[in-house]
């Protein structure tokens, strides 16, 4: 293993790798980027259960956890693993997340048409996640680990849309407030998993 | 619809229900179901799903547990409908598993998607969810008024309907054909000028009439409106005119020369365009139009107040063209363009109106001096050319000399009369 993926793997052991400046430029920019999208997840949300009316936005709103096959959450076990293998699962949700966003966008504008900014953001959003996961995958190649393990399956964002126009209405909503929370936990977990990579910013 | 009774609509109220578990693909079911707090592994579905009702309309529903654990019951369940809680007597055990609800006088939905109605169990948890969707139908739209700008498109918009608010997304849909043949035509670029609008950006024809009506739909039924009937070129509109200068007349203190040029879209075609000044000071609110400008590119505004800053518009009415009879429809007005008249130590007068060149003063006090300067002219000279050019070189000679009316002097081609002595008034005024 090279000393650089050794230092990917344990960044806390040693000194920082002196990255090549073009490498720390990306790894800032993609930084940035997850910086900026876990806000940009956090006002998509807030238009996404403004949009669906209470209680969606009501606190203490807890609709029934549903898991897609092929993308959940950041597990709690995510920040124990090597840091090559987080950002590998971050490449792979990000990698899942466009085209779930899109189901949920096509859901939403039959549910909410005149609600022109929630279906901009979730066009943005898919769009935006597509550029994060490509990002992460560059530094990943960058730094000589492989982009993605055992990506999700195609076959979750069919699932997805079948399930969403088979559903009722509320279940639909249900599905989309999910799939928003989990592109804003991804996101967030990209930033905090980029962050140990970002120079000078190790821990 | 009277109370009590569901609308037509609530056919879909009869639809069979449809637990949640099967809502999803089998891809989905080995995840789902995850227990909540200390609900179990129940999961419930709710009938009618997604019910569209009319407003005033009562609703019946119904929250069945499917429960995997034994002695799962309905016992303590209860409703909510927007986040909340519903008061427990409009609900009901039918069995030990099923708790009913009955809603009357529903009032319009409170957002498109529909009103969130939801069945929770003891501790909270949410078992189940439907949406109602309760408003109004559609009524019929009308007051449908179109334009085309420069003969190259058509913009119509609508009134939706005196009742206002359906509670329900309704589409509108403008549709329009030519009246003697071809296929119904849909409008795509909605919102262009207001809500209820549409912009038809080409392929339009001129000469012939196009038949032109609004459609309107929402889940309660739909409603058509009146067909309107029109030729583009009735209903043609342009740019303003580009270009507006306002200058002073020499050193008139009431007067500003106003110029513009003929919009360039339709300066070919515009053999019969009207236009349209407006002015105002410039800490008024208050606009003075001046009328039947007709054809022409130039005009002289009168009576101002002299050393004010005013601002000045004009707006070009495309009427008559390729000989339309209608009377054409004003363009927006020309930005607003500004000049002071000449500062004077004498008021001036206070109303004005607009001069055309070669013309007659229109009124007021312009007037009267000039009645007293052609009488003038005609008792001390033969002058059988008098103009206004002339007039107005009077004019400003006297408010520069500050003498009376009734000066000796004069100037021009108008021959003298014998034995008057003759004196050339200043080039400059």
């Amino acid at each position: 293993m090279s000393q650089r993926e050794g230092s990917l793997e344990d960044p806390q052991a040693d000194s920082p790798v002196s990255f090549l400046p073009h490498l720390e430029a990306k790894i800032r920019q993609t930084h940035n980027l997850a910086r900026l999208l876990t806000k940009y997840a956090e006002q998509l949300l807030e238009e996404y259960v403004q949009q669906q009316g209470d209680p969606f936005g009501l606190p203490g709103f807890s609709p029934p956890r549903l898991s897609l096959a092929g993308l959940s959450g950041p597990s709690p076990s995510h920040m124990g693993l090597p840091l090559s293998e987080r950002l590998r699962q971050d490449a792979a949700a990000l990698d899942a997340l466009p085209g779930l966003l899109d189901a949920v966008r096509r859901r939403q504008a039959e549910l909410n048409p005149s609600s022109p900014r929630l279906l901009r953001n979730l066009e943005d959003a898919a769009r935006q996640a597509r550029a994060l996961g490509v990002a992460v995958e560059t530094v990943l190649a960058a730094l000589g680990s492989a982009a993605r393990g055992p990506g999700p399956e195609p076959a979750a964002t069919t699932a997805l849309s079948t399930a969403n126009n088979a559903a009722g209405i509320f279940s639909a909503k249900v599905l989309g407030l999910h799939v928003c929370g989990l592109y804003g936990e991804w996101v967030n977990r990209t930033e905090g998993d980029l962050s140990q990579l970002v120079p000078g910013d190790v821990a | 619809m009277p109370a009590g009774r569901p609308g037509p609509a609530a056919q879909s109220a009869r639809r069979p229900p449809r637990p949640l578990s099967s809502l999803w693909s089998p891809l989905l079911l080995c995840v789902l179901g995850v227990p909540r707090g200390g609900s179990g592994a129940h999961t419930a579905v709710i009938s009618p799903q997604d019910p569209t009702l009319l407003i005033g309309s009562s609703l019946q529903a119904t929250c069945s547990i499917h429960g995997d654990t034994p002695g799962a019951t309905a016992e303590g369940l209860y409703w909510t409908l927007n986040g909340r809680r519903l008061p427990s007597e409009l609900s009901h055990l039918l069995n030990t598993s099923t708790l009913a609800l009955a809603l009357a006088n529903l009032n319009g939905s409170r957002q498109q998607s529909g009103d969130n109605l939801v069945c929770h169990a003891q501790d909270g948890s949410i078992l189940a969810g439907s949406c109602l969707y309760v408003g109004l139908p559609p009524e019929k739209p009308f007051n449908i008024s179109c334009w085309s700008r420069n003969m190259k498109d058509l913009t119509c918009r609508w009134t939706p309907g005196t009742r206002g608010e359906t509670f329900l997304h309704t589409n509108y849909s403008l549709k329009y054909k030519l009246r003697w043949y071809g296929q119904d035509n849909t409008c795509e670029e909605y919102h262009t000028v207001g809500p209820h609008s549409c912009h038809i950006p080409k392929d339009l024809a001129l000469f012939t009439p196009y038949e032109i009506w609004v459609e309107a739909t929402n889940r309660l039924g739909s409603a058509r409106s009146d067909v309107l009937t029109l030729d583009v070129l009735d209903v043609v509109t342009t740019d303003p005119p580009p270009d507006v200068h306002v200058s002073r007349v020499g050193g008139l203190e009431d007067q500003l020369s106003v110029r513009w040029v003929s919009p360039p879209a339709l300066k070919d075609f515009l053999f019969q365009a009207k236009y349209q000044i407006r002015y105002r000071v410039e800490d008024s609110v208050d606009w003075k139009v001046v009328d039947d400008v007709s054809n022409q590119t130039s005009c002289r505004l009168a009576g101002l107040k002299p050393g004010t800053v005013y601002f000045v518009q004009v707006r070009c009415n495309p009427f008559g063209i390729y000989g339309s009879k209608k009377a054409g429809i004003w363009s927006e007005w020309s930005h607003p363009t500004a000049a002071s008249t000449p500062r004077s130590e004498r008021p001036g007068p206070g109303g004005g109106v607009c001069e055309p060149r070669g013309g007659e003063p229109s009124s007021g006090p312009v007037r009267r001096e000039l009645k007293q300067f052609l009488g003038w002219l005609k008792k001390h000279a033969y002058c059988s050319n008098l103009s206004f050019r002339l007039y107005d070189q009077w004019r400003a000679w006297m408010q520069k000399s500050h003498k009376t009316r009734n000066q000796h002097r004069t100037r021009g081609s108008c021959p003298r009369a014998d034995g008057a002595r003759r004196e050339v008034l200043p080039d400059k005024l």
